[in-house]
Order: C-alpha cells, then structure tokens, then sequence
C-alpha cells in the first residue's frame, strides 16, 4: 500500500507521538522554559481546569521574549498563542488530518487530545517526517553522508 | 602522430549498461525524494551574522528578520548555526550571556547538504539525524539558503494531498 493510501487509513495512534508538557496559565514563563529544557520539547500546552487545551507556548514565544528583554516571571498565559480548533486532532483521526491541521494552521506542533478533549500527548513536523522516513527506509533512512560534493584535485593528480 | 583506432566491428562491443533498467518508482513522493533536488525544495533565504559577532547580534538579526535560525559564516562558509532552541536551552535562562561571542553556544560545524543533493538525503537529516535547520550550500560550498522544518514539511504535503 502506498504513502497517499496510508496518511487516509492509518490513524494518528500510528504517528511518532511526544508526551505533552502542559502547564496551567498562572505558571511563570521561567518555569515554563525550564520545562521545556527538561523535556526537550519546544512546546508546552497550556490547559483550562477540566485538562482541555487552551493555548501553546513554544521556543518562538520565546525568542520573542528574550529579544524583547521582556521579564521572563511573567505568567506563561500572557504570551501563548491560542490553538485554533484545528490545531487539535484526536487519537482516532485519520493521519491526513495531522496534514491538513498544520497546512490551514501554520503550525510546528499539533495537540493530540482524547474523547473528552484532554491533551494527551503532541505530534508535529518531526512526527510527520519520521512517518515518511519510516515509509521509504531504503530511500530515506540509508544515505551516504559524504560532506563533499567533489575532490579538491583531480584523481591520481 | 595520432593513435589509430581500429573500427570496432560488429557485436564486438557490448554496451555495459544494455541490461540497466532506470529505477520505477511507486508513489509519486518516492519519485520526487530521490530524483528532484534539494534546489527544488522551498529554501528560506539565508539570514547569517558573522563569527566574531556576539549572542546579542544573533538575537538582533533573529529579531528583525524573525526567522527562527540564524548561519553564523566564517569567510563565506558556514561555521557554525544557532538556533531558538539554543536560545531556549543556553541563553534564556541567564541574561549575561549576551555579550558573550557567539561561538560559545553556536552548534559548530553544521550537516549540510548541496543543492544537488537528493531531497531524500535532507530528509535523512532531518528525520534520523534530528537537525531541524540545514545550510544549503552550492557546489563552491558558499552557503545559498536554509531547509527549515516548516518548508521542508509544505514541500511533503504538496506531494501528498
């Protein structure tokens, strides 16, 4: 079966799922990042109280805050961006829906949720290429990496 | 005096390569990973600072062109490349290391890949080797451009929906 077959079949129980950081929208930026240091994401979700998404702050907002030399104790809420209802995807959707959600949204990172919309865990561009790469091995996963394009002098010279 | 070349006579020759059959390809992605070049991916433009610049420079150029990856050149060839994880996981967390020199939190000696690469080999890096932001370099090894994960993606999407 091929790729185009797969993405509309396979679920997104089948992707490279991430476990999600969330965090709630009182918590510092500070400790936010340093969240995100310890888990090695670039993105934390930010929740309501029944466990449901409300926004994201990622190494963007970041970057944003340390080149504008805004304080980093300030609450996390106050800097995310909110998910837009496409921005989520369930565990029993299709993967092509991962697709299409990071098209219309622009987004790196996508929110998995369950039935109840919790956030369970996080998929994203990283996901989306392990997923190829996992489809073509022969073609992806086995490369001569040679720096060079070409010898400095001419063979035998 | 020039070498005589006798004729070759007939079926004396064998082409070497009459038996070869081009590679088929299934799916249209798969076409597209191994025969296009990296040229043909959507590359984001090159936003470079210089190595004796500092963490502050890097942060200024990344501000004002708000791009997310910044290729730090020496003479021409990239050095070295910093990014907003490094931002998130060096320089965040303590405010003096803005006049530091760049080169203290820079990954030095980047993968890179040449335009005439194969997109299947960026790919590669990407996906297996876990860089998210690769200098596209020309055949004189200058650097052109940078595959970011977000364009890198667009290009994946464009071949399968």
């Amino acid at each position: 079966m091929g790729l185009r077959e797969d993405i509309m079949n396979e679920t997104v129980a089948q992707l490279p799922l991430r476990k999600a950081v969330t965090v709630t929208a009182d918590l510092s930026a500070k400790e936010a990042i340093r969240l995100m240091r310890d888990s090695k994401l670039g993105c934390v979700f930010v929740i309501d109280d029944q466990g449901r998404p409300m926004g994201k702050f990622t190494e963007r907002q970041v970057l944003k805050l340390v080149c504008g030399c805004v304080p980093l104790d300030q609450q996390v809420g106050k800097h995310m961006v909110k998910i837009p209802e496409c921005g989520c995807v369930r565990l029993t959707d299709p993967v092509v829906k991962v697709l299409e959600g990071m098209k219309q949204t622009r987004l790196r990172f996508l929110c998995v949720v369950d039935d109840a919309g919790k956030v369970v865990s996080l998929t994203g561009q990283k996901g989306l290429m392990e997923y190829v790469a996992d489809h073509f091995p022969r073609q992806i996963k086995v490369q001569v990496m040679t720096s060079k394009l070409h010898m400095n002098t001419r063979e035998g010279a | 005096m020039g070498r005589i070349r006798n004729p070759v006579e007939p079926g004396e020759f064998e082409d070497p390569l009459h038996n070869y059959d081009p590679p088929t390809h299934s799916d249209e992605l798969e076409r597209v990973l191994c025969d296009s070049q990296v040229s043909q991916m959507p590359i984001t433009p090159l936003a470079y600072i210089e190595k004796d610049a500092t963490v502050q420079d890097a942060l200024d150029v990344m501000a004002k062109y708000e791009c997310s990856c910044v290729v730090v050149q020496d003479a021409g060839r990239a050095a070295g490349i910093f990014s907003a994880r490094d931002v998130l996981n060096k320089i965040a967390h303590d405010p003096a290391t803005r006049a530091k020199p760049i080169t203290e939190f820079m990954t030095h000696g980047p993968r890179t890949v040449y335009v005439t690469d194969c997109p299947a080999k960026a790919l590669n890096l990407m996906a297996v080797g876990g860089f998210r932001h690769i200098p596209v370099l020309d055949v004189d090894d200058k650097v052109v451009g940078i595959l970011g994960p977000r364009r890198t993606t667009e290009f994946l999407q464009e071949h399968l929906i």
